[in-house]
């Protein structure tokens, strides 16, 4: 076996094992609120949770695995041509290896610890790592750094005002009518038709974009708001068919919220599995891309391969069957205090705010987006009692997440330099 | 396990009911033990004192949890504030309930005839304003349901009121039993006067715990 073979056998394993993590720990994060809901049973959240987490990764994992294998580092210092020399495409190789390692130990250690540590944030402090190790602060693209840290701030504040602001609506046409049954008949068509929408439009601009001709603005938008309406339509006629059965009508608006929320923890899924993948994804892409260069090159453009999203795809799956249902199971019967209508709120928020990211290519926290989601609910007077000491606990595991993991992944780089050379 | 759920912190709305259904079970009792008192039946007495107490303890180690699991970094729907006060006066209906108890045996004084009617039409009503008391504070589920707006408010306004009505009518009876005391002063006996011109002020107080407790809710709806 030559070293080449080895060093993408290895990638390939500790990609495998990033997605593992991802699968057994980010997806009961992002399916917690459905479960403890009830919107969904744990059987129903893992059908779903696999099947939308594996197709958000294939259909729309590209795009932000780019950014993690070149927006951070200045790969190019590594082409053969560079200051590294001949050596260069192999050290890329090794960094993006021990930047896996090292923010899948990282992981570990979190978890171990208890500490709710976003596996975005880590990945792109062990790449960081190793660019700093390699080229010192000149190989790290400063301004795309700046980008991706401001959008880890940015995407819970947004996700939270777009939580904020669903609940608020919900509260202001349906809680506060003096019939919330009839409210929840007449509005919640024009819900289910927003939420396809908006679904529609981000997959039409992903999806399709990515493996064929992008449609023009105006037909999308046209595709979209069809879209919307029809299953508007659908939603109303269904809707017409339901009793309110008992006499507490917030049950009602409840239940109905219930079937709301299984879209809305589809689409969260769906956004989880398209931006998430890409911590596992983006350093093997890069790896498996000097592979087939020969280790002679390194290309501008890294185009990510089907396989490998079905690799992380794939991954992120397995660490759902084996260890991630039992966390959704143990979330799902701690928080108790949220109800369909919450979760759809937060749910909706966050997703919107994942999509939104990943179109731009931005790695943020799946899980931090949903903390600002329920943040925004509570804030709209929609929760019983919200611990916002966790917040501070977030944020500090924010604020470690980055220097350590860039540290464990510096070290293993170091360590394989030696080794390999 | 790592987790971001530690966000959720646990509700004070659901103890805060747990805690108004023993404050409820000691209103329950109160009836039957002036019934035994009014009798002259001590020991049945003193067993329902004893059984009020006990669940006046459940109700005190029910606050004392809510009051530990609320520190300053909750964020509630409503002010942390006058959710203490509201615990604080739900618990006094629960403590003059047992300071009834310990009026009702600590003398063997005995119920005049004059004055028998009037003293359990008082107690009645003191239960009337408890109960309605207690079908605003089982609301608080379905009041966060709603979240705190719409029909649900107006419902509980509603309810609100009814307590302050039952309250007015609990006034009313406790100057009459008053009045009729003090027109048998004689008959009756300073000491035993005494006695009953107290157990009066406490079933008083009991009704206007209830109405305070109530507004206090009515007082959280206002600020939003």
């Amino acid at each position: 076996m030559t070293v080449e073979l080895m060093i993408l056998a290895i990638a390939l394993v500790a990609g495998l094992y990033m997605a593992w993590t991802i699968g057994a720990n980010d997806v009961a994060n992002a399916m917690g609120t459905s479960v403890g809901s009830g919107a969904l049973t744990l059987v129903m959240a893992i059908v779903l949770a696999g099947v939308f987490e594996f197709s958000g990764a294939v259909l729309v994992g590209a795009e932000v695995t780019s950014t993690i294998s070149k927006g951070i580092v200045e790969t190019e210092l590594f082409d053969p041509s560079g200051p590294l020399g001949a050596d260069g495409p192999t050290l890329l190789a090794l960094g993006m290896l021990s930047a896996l390692l090292g923010s899948a130990l990282w992981l570990h250690l979190a978890t171990y610890l208890g500490l709710p540590v976003s596996t975005t944030h880590s990945i792109v402090g062990a790449v960081l790592g190793v660019g700093l190790v390699s080229f010192g602060l000149d190989g790290v693209q400063w301004g795309g750094m700046v980008q991706i840290v401001a959008s880890w701030f940015v995407s819970p504040f947004l996700g939270g005002v777009l939580a904020f602001l669903t609940f608020g609506a919900i509260r202001r046409l349906i809680l506060r009518n003096p019939d919330p049954v009839e409210a929840t008949r007449r509005y919640s068509p024009y819900i289910v038709g927003t939420t396809v929408s908006i679904m529609t439009l981000s997959f039409i601009y992903k999806v399709l974009q990515n493996r064929f001709e992008a449609p023009p603005v105006v037909m999308s938008i046209f595709a979209a708001l069809t879209a919307g309406v029809a299953a508007g339509v659908i939603a109303g006629a269904l809707l017409r068919a339901t009793r309110p059965g008992s006499r507490d009508p917030y049950q009602y608006v409840e239940r109905i919220f219930a079937l709301l929320q299984i879209a809305t923890a589809c689409y969260v899924a769906f956004a989880h599995g398209a931006n998430d993948v890409a911590n596992a994804v983006g350093p093997v892409a890069a790896v498996v891309d000097l592979y087939r260069a020969g280790f002679d090159v390194v290309s501008s453009e890294v185009t990510v391969p089907f396989w490998v999203l079905v690799l992380g795809g794939g991954g992120i799956v397995i660490g759902l069957a084996t260890l991630g249902y039992k966390v959704i199971a143990t979330i799902g019967n701690e928080i108790t205090e949220i109800t369909p209508t919450r979760g759809f709120a937060a749910e909706f928020g966050a997703a919107t705010t994942v999509l939104l990211a990943s179109s731009l290519g931005l790695p943020i926290s799946t899980t931090h987006t949903l903390v600002g989601g329920v943040i925004g609910v509570g804030f709209a007077q929609g929760l019983a009692a919200l611990n916002l000491a966790m917040i501070r606990n977030i944020v500090n595991s924010w604020l470690a997440t980055v220097p350590v993991s860039a540290g464990v992944a510096a070290l293993l780089y170091t360590l394989a330099r030696v080794i390999v050379l | 396990m790592r987790s971001i759920f530690g966000l959720f912190a646990k509700s004070p709305f659901g103890p805060l009911v747990q805690h108004a259904e023993r404050v409820h079970d000691t209103v329950v009792l109160i009836r039957p033990m002036f019934d035994a008192f009014v009798a002259g039946d001590w020991e049945r007495t003193e067993e329902m004192y004893r059984r009020i107490e006990v669940l006046e303890h459940e109700a005190d180690v029910i606050k004392n949890d809510i009051r530990d699991h609320l520190p300053k970094s909750l964020f509630l729907p409503v002010d942390r504030g006058d959710l203490l006060t509201f615990l604080k006066e739900q618990d006094r209906i629960a403590d003059r309930a047992e300071d009834l108890g310990v009026l009702l045996t600590m003398r063997r004084t005995p119920t005049p005839e004059s004055i028998k009617a009037d003293v359990l039409g008082l107690v009645d009503a003191v239960v009337t304003a408890s109960e309605k008391w207690y079908q605003v504070a089982r609301e608080l589920p379905t009041l966060l349901e709603a979240s705190f707006t719409g029909p649900e408010v107006d419902r509980i306004l509603g309810l609100v009121n009814e307590v302050a009505l039952a309250e007015r009518e609990t006034d009313d009876r406790q100057a009459l039993v008053t009045k009729r005391l003090f027109e048998h002063e004689e008959e009756i006996g300073a000491v035993s006067v005494m006695m009953w011109f107290n157990i009066v002020r406490v079933l008083g107080s009991m009704a206007n715990a209830a109405e305070n407790t109530a507004d206090l809710l009515r007082l959280m709806l206002a600020k939003r």
